[in-house]
């Protein structure tokens, strides 16, 4: 009896099969636990996805859409210019030094509040010397791999 | 003493150049200890082990200590574990006595400091000798305490526990590895992506991403409006400090820094536990609190204690057992293994050298930080005002370099950011918690091998609980870590209903 039941617990594992052993278990538990939490909080989810939509499509008082969707915007601009220009350049860390400098520039510019000279002044020495210094520093003192 | 002689000129300047830049990040607020280490981390790849390690806990030690200046001027904590320094900080500052409650602070902090690497120098070989003994099963339960601690005292249990496991799910995206004992198959992805991730995603841009590219994501949201808070209160007009001040604080020094130091231990729990929980047991247990949260100084010494001795707190599981104690933490694990540093049970051990360089450049980090703030901390007020629109962008640009080159240029690992970046800010949307994913995460992948591997030689689940003492053990600490969380979330209902009702 003590036996048969001990077998319940008894695993065996084919190698071949091993790599998707642990990661089973795991997406089961994830879906389980999603779907327990789905459940419990079935109530809130529409209003809180009504919500959501509604800032993300029209903007509210605590969703500023031109910055947020912004920064994801030259966020990919810049990951992608860089790869691009860096292949032009390669083992130079160009790629990473010409993108930086207008890429720091326009995200400083959209993040200001305002638009003054003297700011924009600040702005622009800044996005040259950063990425300088940074480019300068790695790339040349601590040969770095950069872009 | 061998170790000293690894020390160099250029350890003592790291870590000063560390503990100055963590500072400055503390201070900033919505910057944090985590964020300065992420964004300086590309520095460490051309240092050596000694030096690396003098820059990161300098980081560490400054970037903690640096939250309480905005936390103490501004009302705003710089780093969440500051959060009680506001109490009695900033009607101190109100009050014209700034610069008394910075320096009351930074005492309290060196104090902190000092006391937590006290315990981590005496308590982790300790820890260490005894997880040796450790096979598979207890390295696998070990894992699992860790995730049930982290989980159960997260803000909502459930969602707690469901960030543990997507954690450890996304860990698991790549190849079952052939030099961990699998298959080298690849899983949980497809086809097309097998290109970018044969193995995995790496650590450290999923790190820099969910802690760097988040927090800019979540202000930018916001927009910025009244970007750069001037301070309008002055820091000397009030009564100036003295050590007087802690006359009689010995207890609550003490009590605070063990407080903090044990809640630094357990994986995941954030710092703003740690000063809440010494904040109230200052309040329940001195003989006079009436002031506590109008400018007493015994407030801010609380507060201030606890959040240092995290650092060396953190630090104990980290060296000891492998599992990281913080989000800090979790990012020095990946510089360490960029150093080629293993961090487990055998790292005290076999590399006595780096474990005393390690306690050497904590002390010293703390010192540095207590010299450079209590000396300078009129110009470091000023940090507060320089305008996230050029602080931002650079560090977007240092998340880049730190992705990029840590596995020597790869771009998938800068793209890793923004996918990680977008996917943090939307999960701290819908209420999943980011630093049990993190901790998941890093712990995932060992938890798979010891999990198959226990099976694999014994080949029942009931060696789980039968394997050893230890074994058994850790099952109650897993079942009363549960219990415990269950217990005070019903007594806090029970308080919410009674004050409903009167």
């Amino acid at each position: 009896m003590e036996s048969q039941f001990l077998s319940l617990f008894e695993v065996s594992i084919a190698f071949e099969e091993s790599h998707l052993f642990f990661p089973r278990i795991v997406t089961w538990v994830l879906l389980g636990l999603f779907a327990l939490i789905v459940l419990i909080k079935a109530k809130k989810v529409t209003p809180a996805l009504r919500r959501a939509g509604q800032a993300v499509m029209h903007g509210n008082e605590g969703f500023d859409r031109k910055r947020f969707f912004g920064t994801i915007f030259l966020i990919v601009i810049y990951f992608y210019l860089m790869a691009v220009v860096g292949n032009v350049f390669p083992n130079t860390g160009y790629g990473f030094l010409f993108v930086s400098i207008p890429f720091i520039f326009v995200l400083s510019v959209l993040y200001v509040e305002e638009k003054t000279k003297k700011n924009l002044l600040v702005i622009a020495i800044n996005a040259v010397v950063a990425p300088v210094l940074a480019w300068y520093v790695l790339s040349q003192l601590f040969r770095i791999t950069l872009p | 003493m061998e170790f000293l002689s690894y020390l160099s000129p250029m350890f003592f300047v790291l870590i000063v150049a560390g503990a100055l830049v963590g500072v400055i990040f503390g201070a900033i607020p919505g910057m944090t200890a985590t964020m300065a280490v992420a964004v300086c981390l590309p520095l460490t790849y051309a240092l050596d082990l000694t030096n690396g390690l003098a820059l990161l806990l300098g980081l560490y030690v400054g970037g903690i200590s640096g939250g309480m200046v905005p936390a103490v001027l501004l009302n705003i904590p710089g780093t969440p574990s500051s959060i009680t320094t506001t109490f009695d900080g900033y009607p101190m500052a109100k009050k014209g006595e700034g610069e008394r409650a910075l320096k009351i602070s930074i005492v309290a902090s060196l104090f902190g400091g000092l006391f937590s690497a006290g315990v981590l120098f005496y308590f982790a070989p300790l820890l260490a000798d005894f997880a040796i003994k450790f096979s598979y099963v207890e390295k696998f339960l070990i894992i699992f305490l860790a995730l049930t601690v982290i989980a159960s005292l997260t803000k909502n249990m459930l969602m707690g526990i469901f960030s543990g496991v997507l954690g450890v799910w996304l860990s698991l995206i790549g190849t079952y590895e052939i030099t961990d004992g699998g298959n080298g198959e690849t899983r949980l992805m497809f086809d097309f992506m097998e290109y970018y991730l044969v193995s995995g995603f790496s650590l450290l841009p999923v790190l820099i991403g969910i802690f760097g590219i988040t927090t800019i994501l979540q202000d930018a949201e916001k927009g910025f409006k009244g970007d750069a808070a001037s301070p309008t209160i002055k820091l000397t007009t009030g009564s100036r400090f003295s050590f007087n001040v802690f006359k009689g604080q010995l207890t609550n020094l003490v009590r605070s820094s063990s407080i903090g130091t044990f809640v630094g231990m357990l994986p995941g729990v954030g710092g703003s536990a740690a000063s809440v929980l010494a904040y109230t047991q200052e309040k329940n247990f001195s003989r006079d609190s009436s002031q506590m949260g109008n400018g007493a100084p015994q407030g801010l010494v609380a507060s201030e204690s606890s959040n240092n001795a995290l650092t060396g707190g953190a630090l104990v599981p980290l060296l000891s057992l492998g599992i990281p104690g913080d989000s800090t933490t979790a990012i020095l694990i990946g510089a360490f293994t960029l150093q080629g540093i293993q961090v487990g049970p055998l790292f005290i051990g076999d590399n006595l050298d780096t474990w005393y360089i390690m306690i050497a450049a904590l002390v010293l980090a703390n010192l540095v930080m207590f010299g450079i703030m209590f000396f300078a901390i009129r110009y470091i007020a000023k940090v507060i005002e320089v305008p996230k629109h050029i602080l931002y962008p650079i560090i977007v640009m240092m998340c880049v370099v730190g992705a990029y080159a840590i596995n020597y240029g790869i771009m998938f690992d800068v793209w890793t950011l923004l996918i990680f970046g977008v996917f943090g800010y939307i999960a701290t949307k819908v209420g999943i918690e980011l630093v049990p994913l993190i901790i998941g995460f890093i712990l995932g992948g060992s938890a798979e091998v010891y999990f198959v591997k226990s099976l694999e030689s014994y080949g029942t689940l009931t060696v789980f609980f039968t394997k050893s003492p230890i074994a058994v053990f850790l099952w109650a600490l897993i079942v009363l870590s549960l219990a415990f969380s269950i217990y005070i979330r019903l007594r806090a209902r029970k308080k919410e209903s009674l004050a409903s009702y009167s």
